[in-house]
């Protein structure tokens, strides 16, 4: 698959953006900074999904990382970090950040090594198929045709993947339950036993 | 790198290969290096962050090679969302819990299990 | 009766046996015990005679075996005499009956079954009652072992057993001091004699082959040891065995050098005193003598040692008893001077003489002894001389009896004592005229000193502090009996020259064995012996006289004397011319010594060397301590020591940090790509 044209300045866009979020999400001294920035990292990304033809993984991503889980991430540095700010104004990194660093360089670069062995590019590089070409040209009038990607992501999602859809939704009550049992406050605790032990 | 994969203008699949290392390699040392609790978990959104971005790279990418109705990367990508989304919950429950107890969220101070 | 032989050792044997195992057990009263003893020796004593009888009439003068219960006590192999002939050695415990033997077990049943009755009186009331006759009569079988041996080990079985219950015997009283040393010395001169006697009879075995006495008679008789008979100067290999067998009786005699003991063994109770040191155990010595008579015919070279030592010993016997205080004392010098005599008679060749003074003087020394025995007694244990006197009136049954020993010893006629020391002085005066002299001194010497006794006990004026009572019947009788035959047992042995037929030699002679040496018999003519008979009366008669003069008449010159210019002699015939003075530093100190120096050999040598291994065993162990402290402890604490190091080093992973555990999971997933990527 190769993306030429618009596409390609979009990928180096969104590419050179997520690198550059996901960096400073890292380096980050502030907490919020950091989540701001993993936001910027997240829509990034939903814009290379974009790119890729996958629209619903797309919405997806949007409306459950970026508006679920950064939210999520925000309310509890509300909770937990704003002493830390103020008072800490220690060390950044832990001290093993030197090894941390060479383990991250070895690893990228062994992965880089796993790429470049890989069929080189001929395969990586095939055109896109004349049919889909044709298609995006036969319609005159325009208005582009809706993707037929959430539809067959949903014909895939409940025939091929219908157990792991259903775990995921047991995954998610018990971490709905799960969630509420760790943040409850030892008051909430104590009245909830004594109304057992009434029984 | 002497083929003319990187300073290609045009972004095949191998480009996206090499975004998504790079975004997991950042993830990897921001989870080996921070001292915020918070931050490692963000680093770790990121490395989940970096590999959708590989599935959903090699789904189109075998879309374009013939199969129409190949959706398996999205579909692994629609799963490590929500895993991802439940794992953030009881995370960060458990470092709301952590606070309370020791008041701190760094993860140096947090070493009560050391020989 | 001949049969029956065996039964005259047995039964004083069982005697021993009851009332050794069983008297004190059973707690036998004293009847009981003296019923025992008395009965089998009295029983012995009744088989001995009978037995004599057959065998006077039967067999004499051929030996006899008794058959009945004997048995192979060694049954050897075939020994080779150094000669090269060959033998079979068999050792046989059978007992014998010749004339000799017959004579010795007469007196030995005899005298011995008359000391048991008197010893009932004597010892009663006495602690130990049932050990004495248990001793006495263990003796009484000892001795007639030895007596009725037919070989040498059967006789130093009876040797050594009657060396035993003498030891025994006279450390009867073994609380006191003086009867304990007395009898550990008695026994060890004794033995010092054994070892000659050993020495003896090895030399025979080495030579004939045989110990048997039968064998060597018909050695002896058959000529068969022609080879060695030596002639007089000549001193070869007979002598030595001779002279060997000498020192055994020497030791058992009491002569010089062996004497010592003899005196001492007085710490004994009197009838002890009389049988066994005067009657029968002493004359073991003498009878070994006669019983080989033909090894010492054929030794003539050693027949002269034993006749001079004899002599010597008779004088300075008789020198010593001249001067003692205590009653038994002298009676025990007066038993040395007498052995010398018989020795003497030995050494001259005169074999039958000596045994008859053996006879006469077992009869009358134990009359003597049992005599004084009863003066003792009534005197509530008084021996000191000088305390007694005027005896007479009180002790009229024990005076009479006394009177006859008396005058037996001194040799008057007709008493005993002069026919048997007459013969011996006529053969010795024919053999050695300077030896006749000793003889005659000491007859005089005995003659004044037995009067010198009976003066002091009985005539002299009375000097003791108790009243005296005479002894019971059951002590006198044997007194009486022993005086009878001290007056006519010497009738037996009336030589020729008097008219009589001296049936003793003659009874006597088959025993001895004609080599060249003794066979020239001096048959010297009637008129010599008769005047050396007249001479000796004179001597005796002599010795009463001027003992009696001095004792009785003017006890003050005696006294004069002592301190006078006699004063020396007189003080070294009380002290015993210091001869166990001598001992002690000669033989007796220079093993004392000796074992001192042996003592310290060992405590610093072979100690040492205990001392040093177990010092070695020590430095070993300790060495031992060490490695294992320091060299198999260090391995086992070095483990320990490395398993904490490497876990001081390994722990160090567990840090606590999640990041860190982080840190090695990219670390393992590095390697996992690595690996994969390589694998392509």
């Amino acid at each position: 698959m190769v993306l030429t044209g618009a596409a390609a300045w979009f990928f180096w866009a969104f590419a050179l953006i997520a690198l550059i979020a996901g960096l400073f999400t890292v380096l980050s001294r502030s907490a919020v900074h950091s989540a701001v920035c993993l936001m910027t990292t997240l829509f990034a990304t939903a814009g290379l999904f974009l790119l890729l033809g996958a629209e619903f993984v797309m919405g997806v991503q949007i409306l459950v990382y970026v508006g679920g889980v950064v939210v999520l991430f925000l309310f509890v540095i509300m909770l937990v970090n704003v002493r830390e700010e103020r008072l800490e104004n220690a060390r950044l990194f832990s001290r093993q950040w030197l090894i941390a660093a060479i383990c991250a360089t070895v690893l990228g670069l062994a992965m880089w090594f796993g790429i470049r062995l890989a069929d080189p590019y001929q395969n990586l590089r095939a055109e896109i198929p004349p049919a889909e070409a044709t298609e995006a040209k036969t319609n005159p009038q325009g208005a582009t045709p809706v993707s037929k990607n959430s539809e067959t992501l949903a014909w895939s999602l409940y025939t091929q993947a219908a157990l792991p859809f259903e775990i995921a939704s047991l995954l998610l009550l018990v971490a709905i339950l799960g969630s509420v049992l760790l943040a409850r406050t030892s008051r909430q605790e104590r009245i909830d036993e004594r109304s057992v032990f009434r029984d | 790198m002497i083929d003319g994969s990187l300073f290609d203008l045009s972004a095949s699949t191998t480009k996206f290969l090499i975004l998504s290392s790079l975004l997991f390699v950042i993830g990897v040392g921001g989870v080996l290096a921070r001292r915020n609790i918070i931050v490692i978990f963000m680093s770790i959104e990121l490395i989940l962050n970096a590999v959708n971005i590989n599935f959903i790279a090699f789904t189109r990418h075998w879309q374009v090679l013939g199969k129409i109705n190949e959706h398996t990367g999205e579909l692994f990508t629609i799963f490590v969302i929500t895993v991802a989304a439940a794992e953030a919950a009881i995370g960060l429950g458990i470092v709301v819990s952590l606070y309370r107890n020791r008041e701190t969220v760094a993860v140096d101070e947090i070493d009560l299990l050391k020989w | 009766m001949l049969k029956l032989l065996f039964l005259v050792p047995t039964l004083p044997l069982i005697g021993a046996i009851l009332n050794g195992l069983f008297g004190r057990r059973f707690r036998f009263s004293e009847r009981t015990v003296a019923a025992i003893a008395c009965g089998t020796t009295g029983l012995s004593l009744l088989i001995a005679i009978g037995a004599i009888i057959d065998y006077s009439r039967s067999l004499a003068p051929t030996l006899y075996r008794n058959t009945a219960f004997a048995y192979t006590w060694f049954d050897g192999g075939l020994a080779r005499t150094v000669t090269g002939s060959v033998r079979q050695f068999r050792v046989e415990w059978i007992y014998q009956l010749d004339p000799l033997a017959a004579v010795m077990m007469f007196i030995v049943t005899f005298v011995g079954f008359l000391i048991h009755v008197f010893s009932v009186g004597y010892m009663s009331g006495e602690g130990g009652y049932y050990r004495f006759f248990s001793f006495l009569n263990l003796f009484m079988f000892m001795m007639l072992v030895l007596v009725l041996a037919s070989n040498f080990t059967m006789m130093f079985v009876g040797w050594e057993g009657v060396g035993l219950c003498s030891y025994l015997l006279i450390g009867f009283y073994f609380e006191r001091d003086e009867a304990a040393y007395a009898s550990k010395k008695a026994f060890i001169t004794n033995r010092i004699g054994d070892m000659g006697f050993l020495l003896g009879v090895f030399g025979v075995f080495a030579l004939f082959g045989t110990l048997d006495f039968g064998e060597l008679a018909e050695v002896f008789r058959s000529g068969g040891a022609a080879s060695y008979v030596e002639s007089l100067g000549q001193w070869g290999v007979m002598s030595w065995i001779a002279l060997g067998l000498f020192v055994g009786a020497a030791g058992k005699s009491a002569q010089i050098p062996l004497f010592v003991w003899l005196p001492d063994a007085m710490a004994g109770p009197t009838p002890v005193s009389a049988l066994i040191h005067a009657a029968t155990m002493v004359t073991a010595g003498v009878y070994l003598l006669a019983r080989v008579n033909y090894i010492f015919a054929a030794a003539p070279s050693a027949m002269v040692v034993v006749a001079i030592i004899g002599a010597l010993t008779a004088l300075l016997g008789a020198a010593i008893g001249l001067t003692q205080n205590d009653i038994k004392k002298v009676l025990a010098y007066s038993t040395v001077s007498q052995l010398g005599l018989m020795f003497l008679a030995c050494g001259v060749g005169a074999f039958t003489a000596a045994i008859f003074h053996v006879f006469t003087h077992a009869f009358f020394k134990a009359q003597l002894f049992l005599g004084s025995g009863s003066v003792i007694h009534s005197l509530h244990h008084e021996q000191d001389m000088r305390k007694m006197g005027g005896l007479k009136k009180y002790l009229p049954k024990t005076h009479w009896t006394m009177i006859a020993s008396w005058l037996a010893i001194c040799g008057v006629i007709p008493f005993a004592g002069f026919f048997s020391k007459d013969e011996i002085l006529h053969r010795t005066f024919l053999n050695g005229k300077v030896l006749y002299a000793i003889a005659i001194v000491a007859s005089f010497l005995t003659a004044f000193y037995m009067t010198r006794l009976m003066a002091m006990t009985f005539w002299a004026p009375e000097r003791f502090d108790h009243q005296p009572h005479e002894s019971p019947p059951i002590m006198w009788i044997p007194l009486a009996i022993l005086g009878v035959l001290a007056l006519v047992a010497g009738w037996v042995g009336i030589p020729h020259a008097l008219g009589g037929s001296n049936n003793f030699a003659a009874w006597l002679e088959p025993i001895l064995i004609k080599t060249a040496a003794n066979t020239e018999v001096h048959e010297a003519s009637s008129s010599i012996e008769l005047s050396l008979m007249l001479v000796s009366l004179l001597v005796a008669l002599a010795g009463i006289l001027l003992a009696r003069w001095i004792y009785l008449k003017r006890p003050e010159v005696a006294d004069s004397l002592s301190e006078t210019a006699a004063g020396v002699p007189y003080r070294m015939s009380l002290n015993k011319f210091y001869v166990d003075e001598a001992y002690n530093v000669f033989p007796i100190g220079a093993t004392l010594r000796t074992s001192e120096v042996l003592m310290q050999v060992d405590a610093r040598g072979v100690d040492g060397l205990a001392n040093g291994s177990a010092r070695l065993t020590q430095i070993g162990s300790s060495i031992s301590n060490w490695l294992d402290k320091y060299v198999v402890d260090l391995l086992v604490n070095l483990q320990g020591w490395l398993v904490r190091a490497g876990s001081v080093v390994l722990r160090s992973v567990q840090t606590g940090l999640v990041q860190n555990y982080a840190l090695l999971m990219v670390l393992g997933l590095i390697a996992f790509v690595v690996y994969l990527i390589a694998a392509r």
